[in-house]
């Protein structure tokens, strides 16, 4: 039977995968991906709480749905960014940012 | 093994793997591809979970716009996304240490709690349930959200038009 | 079903002006015709100040609640942002940036900062946030023809969101250990892992918006490449919602787990207060040195997050006021000065400033008085009540934390005001004349002078915020 630890695990896992993305990427689109990662695996955790925990107002599901139309709205922001870096800057790697300690 | 254990592991093993691809991989064209199985496996657990309204939106927003537009732009920004740029930074073993203990300390942490089986069912109307959700206790949060979209429509204009 | 749209009255006039200003620019060609649109936004700031300030407690839903906290930072919202405006019109003018999205987005991330401070539900906190975060990350990319402004904005962007991925996944994991999002379930929540964990990853979150150590390093990178106005409102406003979120969700909601979240916030604060003016010590860039200057605000301020009580929390909405008066001045100051076609954002290229303008120099120098916390101004007052907070709650290390590395600021912060009292001025630097960041910077050096001088009204104002805490 598969329970509600089953998903909080793979969320972790995802949630790892993609700060390690964030941490070693040294492009900024590559980064952003690790961010939408990361992105999904909270939204794993909201959905599956939603089914074991808190299943009457599905308040998880809400959740969920606004999370992925504000990634959207940022990764058009950040996507947005980088065209413009690119195009003074012919780079968009962002080795000049120390993101441990940032 | 029931049904659903088997679709669970499979489709857990496709978001791990996918997600592995998108954050290991040497060309960004393959990580960015790598995106769609990582979030149609997510898509596929919300099934599991009866999440299906969610699900409709993770295959439309995060597969089919999000997913796109990254690649558009790994195109448009070739000199700087190609193979022969070294993609990783200096921070490998640091990163593995800091994600590494991250993801046991919340397993230890999660693995700890009895969660029980579902503490109830869900509506049976699901996309009904959601829209009630979302239009009366969480209707500010949904007005909101239109501002964050404005911002970035306003911002997105602002920053990549290009000077007459 | 009736909706009470009341207590939400502020926000909709802020949002409203943001539409306006945005329009301005459709409807506009004159720089003239400009200006009166931009005033009607400026005039809207003040209706909406006047409605928080005549606003009693309301709520909407269960998402958002007017209460004396939200009141009285919402306040000094408005106040950062009228600031904002007025600094930055004759700055961008004189670059060429003079367009309506820059004052929309200001407006657009003070409504942000408004809803964060009022905000009774972690999901709606977090959007709340984004609403703030999204118009500032393109506000430091708003100079594009900067490649230091795109490089700040980029950096900016990706440390922003990343900060918000992990808020997002502490508010899911603390929906799973409460069953809700709301502050109503988790002020009566018990202390388990899950919950503890969630609630860490949502403090950092709000650290790296405030640029608390270890999650400051992007600030310097991106206070020196945005332009400076930007720079003045961001600085000061990100730490109005970030401040103000973490007051709330830890003192105000869950005061029964103190002994958990108090040496977390005061090792935060430490470590803020002095890698902050550490830094800020071996800087040239007058940009940087501001921007670690602060980071350790950052640290100050946690001191009355951390001390947890009563007095804290007044105390932190005592300095926040102050913050934003002395730093928004601090950093305009610099809106009026330009070496060779770039901003001069050297301590050297302040030479010679009191014998071109008296009256900026002497501003300058209350400003870093002020920030240094020397009397009589609102920055002395302000440490003051933090210091003693920190006493009562029982933390006379981090009190003595706070009073060594004040101490060691002065070094810093004279330095740069007594360059400017040191003739001759550097060759290329000019003076610009600014009618208006000159009206915003007298508003600001009097409030900070004010509120240093004659603290009472102030501190009877915030002190009523206390009146919150179970």
């Amino acid at each position: 039977m598969i329970g509600l630890s089953h998903y909080l695990v793979l969320s972790s896992l995802l949630f790892g995968l993609g700060l390690y993305g964030v941490l070693t990427r040294r492009n900024a689109v590559a980064i952003l991906m690790g961010i939408e990662l990361m992105l999904n695996a909270a939204n794993v955790n909201f959905v599956a709480f939603t089914r074991f925990v808190d299943p009457t107002f599905v308040r998880g599901h809400v959740a969920a749905l606004i999370v992925i139309t504000l990634a959207a709205c940022e990764a058009v922001v950040g996507l947005a960014l980088v065209i413009n870096a690119y195009r003074h800057l012919e780079t968009v790697n962002v080795d000049q940012v120390d993101l441990m300690k940032g | 093994m029931n049904a659903e254990a088997l679709a669970f592991y499979a489709l857990a093993a496709m978001v791990v793997v996918g997600g592995g691809l998108v954050v290991q991989s040497r060309n960004l064209v393959h990580a960015a591809v790598s995106l769609v199985p990582t979030l149609l496996g997510v898509a596929g657990l919300y099934v599991l979970l009866h999440a299906e309204f969610v699900t409709a939106i993770q295959l439309l927003i995060y597969v089919g716009a999000i997913t796109v537009l990254i690649l558009f732009v790994i195109l448009l920004t070739e000199g700087a996304t190609g193979l022969r740029v070294p993609q990783r930074n200096e921070q490998v073993p640091l990163a593995l240490v800091v994600s590494g203990a991250l993801v046991l300390l919340l397993w230890a942490v999660l693995l700890r709690v009895p969660w029980g089986p579902p503490a109830g069912t869900l509506p049976p109307y699901n996309p009904g349930a959601v829209g009630r959700s979302l239009l009366m206790p969480y209707v500010l949060a949904f007005e909101v959200t239109s501002l964050v979209i404005l911002a970035c429509l306003v911002g997105a204009i602002v920053i990549a038009r290009r000077e007459e | 079903m009736t909706v009470d749209l009341r207590p939400l009255a502020p926000e909709v006039v802020v949002a409203a002006a943001a539409l306006l200003a945005l329009l301005a620019d459709v409807f506009t060609r004159t720089s003239r015709a400009r200006a009166v649109w931009w005033l009607v936004a400026l005039v809207a700031l003040g209706w909406a100040a006047g409605a928080v300030w005549t606003a009693g407690e309301g709520a909407f839903g269960v998402l958002y609640a007017r209460d004396g906290l939200a009141n009285a930072l919402q306040l000094v919202g408005l106040a950062v942002a009228a600031g904002g405006m007025l600094l930055a019109r004759d700055y961008l003018a004189r670059v060429g940036l003079d367009r309506g999205e820059y004052y929309a987005l200001v407006l657009l991330s003070t409504v942000g900062a408004m809803l964060m401070v009022a905000s009774q539900d972690l999901l709606f906190l977090f959007v709340a946030l984004e609403t703030l975060s999204v118009p500032l990350y393109v506000l430091a990319g708003f100079a594009r023809d900067s490649h230091r402004s795109q490089e700040a904005s980029l950096k900016y962007f990706l440390l922003g969101s990343f900060a918000s991925a992990l808020l997002l996944y502490g508010v899911a994991l603390v929906y799973g250990a409460t069953g809700s999002t709301g502050l109503a379930r988790l002020a009566g929540a018990e202390g388990s892992f899950p919950l503890l964990v969630g609630l860490g990853l949502v403090v950092v979150g709000l650290g790296f918006k405030a640029a608390v150590v270890p999650f400051h390093a992007w600030a310097p990178d991106v206070y020196e490449g945005a332009p400076v106005p930007a720079v003045a409102f961001m600085s000061v406003l990100a730490k109005v919602g970030a401040v103000g979120a973490l007051v709330r969700l830890l003192p105000l909601t869950l005061p029964h787990l103190l002994p958990a979240w108090q040496p977390l916030l005061a090792a935060l604060s430490a470590a803020t207060m002095v890698v902050g003016n550490l830094a800020a010590l071996r800087q040239t860039n007058l940009k940087r040195m501001l921007a670690y200057s602060s980071v350790s605000h950052a640290g100050y301020l946690l001191v009355g997050v951390a001390a947890g009580n009563g007095t804290g929390v007044w105390s932190a909405v005592y300095y926040l006021a102050a913050y934003a008066a002395m730093n928004l001045g601090a950093f305009g100051v610099l809106t009026f000065l330009e070496r060779a076609g770039v901003e001069a954002d050297e301590v050297e290229d302040l030479r010679g400033l009191a014998d071109r303008s008296p009256a900026l120099a002497a501003a300058f120098a209350v400003f870093m008085a002020s920030l240094t916390g020397l009397p009589p101004t609102a920055g002395f007052v302000g440490k003051f009540y933090l210091f003693m907070a920190a006493l009562q709650g029982g933390l006379l290390w981090l009190a003595v934390v706070g009073v060594i590395t004040s101490v060691v600021s002065v070094a810093y912060y004279l330095r740069a005001a007594y360059a400017a009292y040191l003739g001759p001025g550097r060759a290329g630097v000019r003076l610009h004349p600014g009618p208006w960041a000159g009206v915003g910077l007298g508003v600001s050096a009097a409030a900070t002078l004010l509120f240093g001088v004659l603290p009472g009204p102030l501190t009877t104002w915030a002190q009523r915020v206390a009146a919150l805490l179970r």
